[in-house]
């Protein structure tokens, strides 16, 4: 089972490590917005609101203990984006993080794609634990010599020095973007990206930074006409010339570049038939997909609305395979969630490495393993009160209404503050990265 | 009934909503906006249709009880209140037209203080100013989208008359109802049981202890808010007046044609606006 990355359910899920302050009072920069495995999973990066990026680095284990399980440190940390101003439009642009997406390696150095609302730099973190020693001209601290003295030459040789990371933004994509950005994804060509703002979508080339194409534009013309917008993009893994979208009217419209240059038509049309039973003021905000992802093995993509997340099979589009409902029973809260601004939330999903678990967060940092191949579902918490090394988890149950039964949370007593929006799930392994406000969570599977 | 009154809370909050976005840090999020003007929109057709429900039933009692109300108040009821209003706005359009200028000062020292106050987030204050923001952005829209109201273009020279001078008592914060809107209050008041939770009625409960007057504030904001729904009526255009890429004297100007001078202090908005 280990390193399969499969078994929602016959896994225990056990705490490894929190990171971030302890304390309730939650520094608004501290927020983290955005949580990211690379393509091994030895690096775990996360973005936050105040424009820093964060780099955990997986220790290699230690092969006499095997209790120990491997954990992750810090190894990189720098300031990504700053706080910017808009002249001409007289607007702030926030510096917040909105998405990381590494590059698959290439060399010894690190490329990782971060971006905020306006802006995407590609950041290189390189790894440097030998520095030259033995000038002619220059003494150890940098000083000159003077030439005078120096009656022997000698070849300067690179000695072993603590190891120092460092990260430098080799490329800066900016001033593509009128409305905010909300996806990046890498091509499986490793030569271009998507980025996708509210109502288009920009295709890059990873070396060149002043110009990119216009993919999609769904921008009417009259503004006023405006019904839906872009709200989240991806390449597929495999096929380089296929991307999806999502909308925030739950649609996601599948596009083939080779078809044409502007892909305004879209290939294919994923659209579920809106239950009338179900309607109310809300349901277009609810029926807003926040979140979209392709399997890893390419034949599946897993929507995320409000309540639900749904598998799609690529080769139908009538309805999704299979819906998941994460958390039915705010169905009935929708008005007071609309008052306090929480069913504007954006929640991420995430596949497992082999395709049969999926996770998606929830409240009162609640998060949710949705087994497909058993059709179980679990739910389970990040807390401060279940980190003891090495804890299993305890699924948690909330209870809708009626008799509160033991060990029930009232849907009441929900803390809609905690709130568990971006997940990450280990590509090979079964670790999950959790981000709650202003902590990371990391748990792993139980190993006897 | 109920539906109403959800509606127009819905309505309100919505309101409160967009009004909040364009002071956020990062600009106005498309995409929330665009949900928030569709939930209005799905209210505004509950409100209507209830609306219209009540009236034809209110007409008919009116009509059995004879002299106890004006011909021209079982008119009203019939339709929109923006027509209501309008009908009593220019019966007393005069005696504004020499405030005006007073107002407009006020309005905008108000609009600072909504400003200012955005700081400090105790409710009562919030609530205020989502009352007053409510009307702001009633005002506000009602500048810049006559000209395009489509729906129902009686209505459209009369929107900009009847947000400023319903904006206005409101504005400056105090209670004052100009006495025309007395005697539709009394009506309004049967016809809408309670509106509870409404953060417009919960701040003139705070500011006035008259009781009649609560009405007539509640028939204020009830009128405002129709108002801004018949300007949503056919599309986003509420949100968003002109496409983003005309200049910003395009929308002044627009502005000045609808509405008075004291309406020029909207331009932060409508410049937001144009930047999309």
């Amino acid at each position: 089972m280990a390193g399969a990355g499969g078994g929602g359910n016959d896994v225990q899920w056990c705490f490894s490590q929190v990171k971030g302050a302890i304390d309730d009072d939650v520094a608004e920069a501290d927020i983290i917005s955005t949580v990211e495995f690379n393509h091994s999973g030895e690096l775990l990066a996360t973005g936050d609101k105040g424009g820093r990026v964060v780099i955990f680095q997986q220790e290699t284990e230690n092969k006499s203990q095997p209790q120990c399980r491997s954990e992750y440190n810090v190894y990189s940390t720098f300031q990504s984006h700053e706080p910017e101003f808009d002249y001409l439009k007289s607007l702030e642009i926030e510096e917040k993080i909105n998405k990381i997406r590494w590059l698959p390696q290439k060399n010894a150095a690190q490329f990782l794609l971060s971006t905020n609302d306006k802006t995407i730099k590609l950041w290189k973190i390189s790894e440097r634990d030998k520095r030259p020693e033995g000038y002619n001209l220059k003494e150890e601290d940098g000083r000159y010599r003077d030439a005078a003295t120096i009656t022997t030459l000698r070849v300067p040789v690179f000695r072993p020095m603590d190891l120092m990371v460092e990260a430098s933004p080799r490329r800066v994509f900016a001033n593509a973007h009128t409305y905010h950005i909300n996806s990046i994804s890498v091509n499986s060509d490793n030569e271009t990206y998507l980025s996708a703002d509210d109502l288009r979508v920009n295709l890059w080339h990873l070396e060149i930074t002043d110009r990119s194409f216009n993919i999609v534009d769904i921008k009417p013309a009259n503004m006023e006409e405006l019904t839906e917008v872009i709200t989240a993009a991806e390449f597929h893994p495999h096929q380089c010339n296929t991307f999806v979208y999502s909308s925030s009217k739950g649609t996601i419209r599948l596009c083939d570049m080779r078809a044409s240059a502007l892909c305004d038509k879209h290939s294919k049309l994923f659209e579920e038939p809106e239950d009338p039973s179900n309607r109310s003021f809300f349901s277009e905000i609810i029926s807003s997909i926040s979140d979209v992802k392709f399997s890893h093995n390419g034949r599946y993509m897993m929507t995320r609305d409000y309540l639900s997340v749904k598998i799609w099979d690529l080769n139908m589009e009538n309805r999704p395979v299979e819906t998941y409902q994460v958390h039915e029973y705010l169905r009935s809260k929708l008005c007071s969630l609309y008052e306090n601004d929480c069913i504007f939330d954006k929640f991420e999903c995430c596949w497992n490495g082999n395709d049969s678990v999926v996770m998606t967060g929830s409240y009162n940092n609640f998060f949710r393993m949705l087994d497909r191949s058993q059709r179980r579902d679990v739910t389970l918490e990040a807390s401060r009160e279940s980190c003891k090394p090495r804890q299993v988890l305890k699924p948690r149950r909330v209870c809708a209404g009626g008799k509160r039964k033991k060990d029930e949370i009232s849907v009441d007593s929900l803390d809609f503050n905690k709130k568990i929006l971006h997940t990450a799930w280990h590509p090979q392994e079964n670790i999950i990265a959790v981000a709650t406000t202003n902590n990371l969570y990391i748990f792993q599977e139980k190993v006897n | 009934m109920e539906y109403k009154v959800e509606a127009h809370r819905i309505m309100s909050i919505s309101l409160g909503k967009i009004y909040n976005s364009r002071v956020q840090r990062g600009g106005i999020k498309l995409h929330k906006n665009l949900l928030v003007s569709l939930v209005l929109r799905s209210a505004r057709q509950v409100y209507l249709s209830d609306y219209y429900s009540g009236a034809c039933l209110n007409a008919a009692q009116s009509e059995r009880e004879g002299n106890e109300w004006d011909i021209t108040d079982s008119e009203r009821e019939k339709f929109p209140p923006s027509t209501t209003e309008c009908d009593r706005i220019e019966s007393s359009e005069e005696p504004q037209q020499n405030e005006r200028p007073e107002k407009e000062r006020e309005y905008r020292e108000n609009d600072d203080e909504v400003k200012s106050d955005q700081a400090d987030c105790t409710s009562t204050l919030q609530q205020e100013q989502k009352q007053n923001s409510s009307l702001d952005s009633v005002a506000k829209v009602s500048s810049e989208t006559p000209p395009e109201t489509i729906d129902e273009p009686k209505e459209s020279p009369s929107v900009s008359t009847v947000a400023e001078s319903d904006s206005s008592p409101e504005a400056d914060g105090e209670s004052h109802q100009p006495p025309k809107t007395h005697v539709c209050s009394n009506r309004k008041r049967s016809a809408e049981k309670t509106e509870s939770g409404d953060l417009p009625q919960k701040r003139t409960k705070v500011a006035s202890s008259n009781a009649k007057e609560d009405e007539e504030a509640e028939e204020m904001d009830t009128s405002n808010v129709s108002n801004l729904i018949t300007i949503f009526g056919s599309s986003f255009s509420g949100l968003l007046s002109k496409d983003g890429a005309k200049p910003e004297s395009e929308a002044e100007d627009s502005g000045q044609i609808c509405c008075d001078q004291m309406l020029k202090n909207l331009n932060p908005w409508s410049t937001a606006i144009v930047a999309f």
